[in-house]
């Protein structure tokens, strides 16, 4: 893919007006995840509700156009699914919501830094919950 | 002269992304010219044998070219024995062999290591391990906002206790060459120690480790043309000869019985087990090719690199540039952010130019904390850079920011 495709108009959106972008108090999953490469981080909330579905989620941190892009994209997606769905995401899911085909291994581990978060916060409030 | 010098090394006719490709991240690796290709291959070709144990030929001639590569680089930065030049897997295991084997020996609890706040981090994380199995404490000399170090305070930094200062010859990030002379003579006034961590200098810096006085120099093959997995300890031969061994195993002893051993003499005591011995051959040819060259005219031709880039890259709008601002004891590293943009954005969108350029911490997350960044894009420049790839670096900044408004 090349770097218009991928710096298009709706990423650099995402990127400069990040949605979902803040802090939730309190929430039912957290959880912050660094790119040991760049220095990238995430720090992730998710409120669920009775149902044990994504009832608001919000993130926070500092990072490149796709680390945000992918971010705010996938807090988007993620709204309504349910603790099941979300062990079920993948890489490929993260490409999806981003519209992009592919991207260089480096730069992947940018896209996927929220799912990684993601996961890790899932195993901690499963150990915390069991 | 340097015109013609990109002919010489092989990569420098692929295409990246259809493009010629511009290779602007020397401070992580170099290319190699052809010449080196060449002698790994005769080597492997024509000579392939262990080393100093073989009673015949071909491990004769291995032997020998390994231990001519060995005279090479002691020539080469002006050591006065063959014995205090030590091979290693690179500049990492050279610091974390005086890391391990001479500051076991002497570093003691209430103990004091100074390092600067521009180390990378293998010449500092070592010391941080070390400092804490001893508890012993870890000091930095501070660096201006220009990033030059702020030896002004040295002197109030040193006391009785500092057994070691370890420093680098040239930061990774900021380009700064540092004033090694009167740092290590005022750090041997105190009775200090002193290693220098050269993997930045001695691509393009005439180095005499004699005239320095340094106690110890270490440095990486591949990034002065050479193969990867060789490196070099240089040791003061008093203290290599008192330490005792690094790793242990074949070779490096002089007798083995079934309670004890005694250690080989120098160097053999510190290379245990079979050494890199085609890419020491291999760094013996690059040392060549670069003396060929001559260590003044590339010094020059860097000089030549980061006057140029400087004066074009200031001329960006919005762009920040991290180290001196002048030419003037710089080697050719340009760090640098571009408004907004993060660098990981801007490494992608110049290696679809087919320009490669670092961007990330660089391995020196003290030194970034204190420039107040996260990270920052670098191109650092050899002696196959020439006008037209800054030309082409400036151009891609200038996209990058279209792109990314």
């Amino acid at each position: 893919m090349n770097t218009s495709d991928i710096y298009r108009e709706e990423i650099i959106d995402h990127s400069k007006h990040p949605r979902n972008f803040g802090k939730i108090a309190q929430p039912d999953l957290h959880h912050k995840e660094k790119n040991p490469l760049c220095g990238d981080e995430i720090e992730l909330f998710v409120k669920l509700d009775s149902h044990k579905k994504v009832k608001a989620v919000a993130f926070d941190g500092a990072g490149c156009v796709i680390s945000k892009a992918s971010a705010s994209l996938f807090t988007e997606a993620i709204k309504g699914k349910s603790i099941n769905e979300l062990e079920q995401l993948s890489a490929k899911d993260v490409l999806e919501y981003l519209g992009l085909s592919e991207l260089t291994p480096t730069r992947q581990k940018c896209a996927t830094l929220v799912l990684e978060t993601l996961k890790r916060g899932l195993k901690n409030y499963q150990q915390k919950t069991k | 002269m340097f015109k013609e010098i990109k002919k010489d090394f092989p990569i420098f006719k692929r295409k990246i992304n259809g493009q010629k490709l511009v290779y602007l991240d020397n401070a992580a690796t170099t290319q190699k010219p052809q010449i080196v290709i060449d002698t790994l291959k005769d080597f492997y070709e024509h000579h392939n044998a262990n080393i100093h144990r073989g009673i015949y030929r071909l491990s004769e001639e291995a032997t020998e070219l390994y231990e001519t590569a060995r005279e090479k680089v002691r020539k080469f930065i002006e050591a006065k024995e063959t014995e205090e030049i030590i091979f290693t897997r690179g500049t990492t295991e050279s610091i974390n062999l005086v890391a391990y084997a001479w500051g076991r020996q002497n570093i003691e609890k209430g103990d004091e290591i100074i390092v600067t706040e521009m180390e990378h981090h293998s010449n500092l994380v070592p010391w941080q391990v070390l400092a804490k199995e001893k508890e012993a404490t870890l000091k930095f000399i501070p660096i201006d906002n220009e990033g030059h170090l702020q030896i002004t305070g040295l002197d109030s930094l040193l006391s009785k206790k500092t057994k070691l200062l370890a420093l680098t010859h040239v930061s990774n990030v900021l380009g700064v060459v540092n004033p090694l002379k009167e740092i290590i003579t005022k750090a041997h006034s105190n009775g200090t120690r002193v290693l220098v961590d050269g993997a930045q200098a001695v691509p393009y810096l005439p180095v005499d480790v004699s005239e320095l006085d340094c106690d110890f120099y270490a440095f990486s093959g591949h990034k002065m043309l050479g193969p990867t997995g060789i490196g070099v300890l240089y040791g003061k031969k008093e203290l290599l000869e008192a330490m005792p061994p690094f790793m242990s195993g074949g070779d490096m002893i002089e007798e083995v019985t079934k309670e004890r051993t005694t250690w080989n003499d120098l160097p053999a005591k510190f290379e245990a087990g079979t050494m890199p011995i085609a890419q020491a051959v291999g760094l013996g040819a690059a040392i060549d090719y670069l003396n060929d060259v001559g260590l003044e005219n590339i010094w020059q031709h860097e000089q030549t690199i980061i006057t140029y880039a400087l004066e074009k890259i200031k001329a960006v709008p919005g762009i920040k540039i991290y180290g001196p601002l002048e030419p003037k004891d710089k080697g050719g590293i340009l760090s640098f952010n571009i408004g907004e943009i993060h660098p990981h954005d801007l490494a992608s969108i110049f290696d679809e130019a087919g320009v490669a350029i670092r961007a990330g911490h660089h391995c020196a997350q003290v030194l970034l904390n204190r420039l107040g960044t996260q990270a920052t894009a670098r191109a650092s420049f050899y002696l196959y850079n020439d006008q037209a790839d800054v030309d082409k670096l400036v151009e891609v900044i200038n996209k990058a920011k279209e792109l990314l408004p």
